[in-house]
């Protein structure tokens, strides 16, 4: 899909677990999420600290979308 | 270590009045073993049913196969750390009744069960067509959790198989095996010439009922860790039940792991068996890449020449997989790796979800994609209710013949990791 809509102009910035896979199949913008079972969430924290792990997680995502590469990149969640 | 494995031959299971074997007959106390399982409240009842080669019956959903084994002498008792006390097993003597299974069925726990068919062309992809099987086909009590369920079915599964194991202590057996495992240094001493290979297991440790428990730890839980191989001959590695029915390692898998019994049967012909590794497939990276530095750290550590992988499930475990792969051929240590494919119907997809030039020696337990249609049977043991939903089925998947048409991702053992099935290909 990542690679897809790339094709058609659009740029990607996939959040994935398992970001090796993501760069063998060729993904340009690519940001760590929490874990497989809950890319986006992470069941030990609690609702607030969850909540400001999500926003970090699509802020980081949204930069890595403005952010011109030269080749495949991971942008690490700060 | 030491362990003489001694088989008793079962050709026939009957149920009745009093347990005992018999020659090659197991008998079993149907009442004994009901009350002994109904022990656990959360379980309101069990049937048993005993499905032989041959016969026109299909079992499902099947969640493990157990053989029963029983410890004649040495330390410890069978399923340490989870029916056992916990004390090392894998030395002195057991004894197994060979031949047969205990196979759990019963509803559904998660989506990954599976089928056993007896006979017709479904049998050909499973191993437990060819043993004879004692079904537990359990109901669980109203309102009880999946992972509650799965926690009781598993248990059960397992006290029955040592009820049954246990019956065999007193036998002589048919044929006896010894297995040793010597420590490093004596190793070398004994087979200088021969070149050391260890073996890296992979266990399933997703979570969300995904699970394989060592000595009862959750081997999530877990760092990258070392086991004597004799070890797992007495029940030391034990299914967590849901994995996909074609490559999940049962528990009768980990007690007869082939890749542990051909590197033995080789031990000090060809080759040194000098360890074996057990590591697991967690779902944060930090674990997967933790985890394969461990595994390789261990094969440096182990001064190991060659190292034989294998994998449980697929999809994210095949960067488990890769990882380990890649980080002990940077060693300049050469690996060969077990795993099985999704490739699509057609097989043309890629086959794994990862992948990498290290991985150069790869041995394919099968496409788990590939589509068969299994004939009506006779007699069904559990429920087809769930055949569409079972990974590997689909949406209106039953035909007006009574037949069923499934990935052999739904056939228990089809294509396993361990290579304990007979598919191959050039």
């Amino acid at each position: 899909m990542v690679k897809e809509v790339e094709r058609a102009g659009i740029p990607v910035a996939h959040i994935c677990t398992v970001t090796p896979i993501s760069m063998t199949v060729g993904a340009n913008r690519i940001v760590p999420a929490i874990a497989i079972p809950h890319p986006l969430g992470n069941p030990k924290v609690s609702m607030e600290e969850e909540k400001v792990l999500r926003r970090k997680i699509v802020e980081t995502a949204l930069d890595a979308l403005t952010t011109e590469v030269d080749g495949q990149t991971i942008f690490e969640v700060k | 270590m030491k362990l003489t494995i001694g088989n008793i031959r079962i050709t026939d299971i009957v149920l009745g009045e009093q347990s005992a074997v018999t020659g090659s007959t197991l008998k079993v106390n149907v009442k004994e073993l009901e009350a002994l399982i109904l022990e656990d409240e959360r379980i309101a009842s069990v049937c048993f049913d005993v499905a032989k080669p041959g016969e026109s019956t299909r079992i499902t959903p099947v969640k493990d196969v157990i053989e029963p084994r029983t410890k004649v002498e040495g330390p410890g008792g069978m399923f340490p750390g989870v029916v056992s006390k916990v004390a090392t097993v894998g030395s002195g003597r057991t004894h197994v009744l060979k031949g047969m299974a205990v196979v759990t069925c019963g509803k559904i726990v998660g989506f990954q069960e599976g089928i056993i068919d007896m006979s017709g062309p479904g049998a050909e992809y499973t191993p437990f067509s060819q043993t004879v099987n004692l079904v537990l086909n359990f109901a669980p009590v109203e309102g009880l959790a999946a992972h509650d369920y799965e926690h009781a079915l598993r248990m059960a599964g397992l006290k029955s198989a040592v009820y049954l194991g246990d019956l065999a202590k007193d036998v002589k057996p048919d044929e006896e095996i010894v297995y040793e495992f010597a420590p490093m240094a004596k190793g070398i001493e004994k087979y200088p010439g021969l070149p050391r290979v260890g073996y890296v297991q992979m266990l399933q440790s997703q979570g969300l009922l995904h699970d394989t428990y060592v000595y009862g730890v959750d081997m999530k839980q877990s760092l990258t860790t070392m086991i004597c191989p004799t070890e797992v001959f007495d029940g030391a590695i034990i299914s967590g039940n849901c994995v996909s029915a074609c490559d999940k390692n049962t528990t009768y898998h980990h007690q007869n792991s082939p890749v542990v019994e051909d590197l033995f049967a080789r031990h000090g012909v060809d080759l040194n068996f000098a360890g074996m590794i057990i590591t697991n497939e967690n779902v944060y990276l930090a674990d997967k890449e933790r985890s394969s530095d461990w595994t390789a750290k261990l094969v440096a550590m182990l001064d190991l020449d060659g190292v034989i992988i294998s994998q449980e499930g697929f999809g994210n475990p095949d960067t488990d997989l890769i990882m380990n792969c890649k980080k002990i051929e940077a060693l300049g240590v050469p690996t060969v790796i077990i795993t099985d494919e999704y490739a699509g119907r057609d097989g043309t997809s890629q086959s794994l979800a990862d992948v990498d030039a290290a991985a150069n020696a790869v041995v394919t337990g099968g496409n788990a994609n590939e589509v068969i249609t299994l004939p009506k049977m006779d007699k069904v043991i559990g429920s087809l209710e769930y055949v569409d939903v079972i990974a590997g089925g689909f949406e209106n998947n039953t035909n007006a013949d009574g037949s069923i048409t499934v990935e052999i991702q739904a056939i228990i053992g089809a294509t396993n990791e361990l290579g304990f099935n007979k598919m191959s290909a050039r």
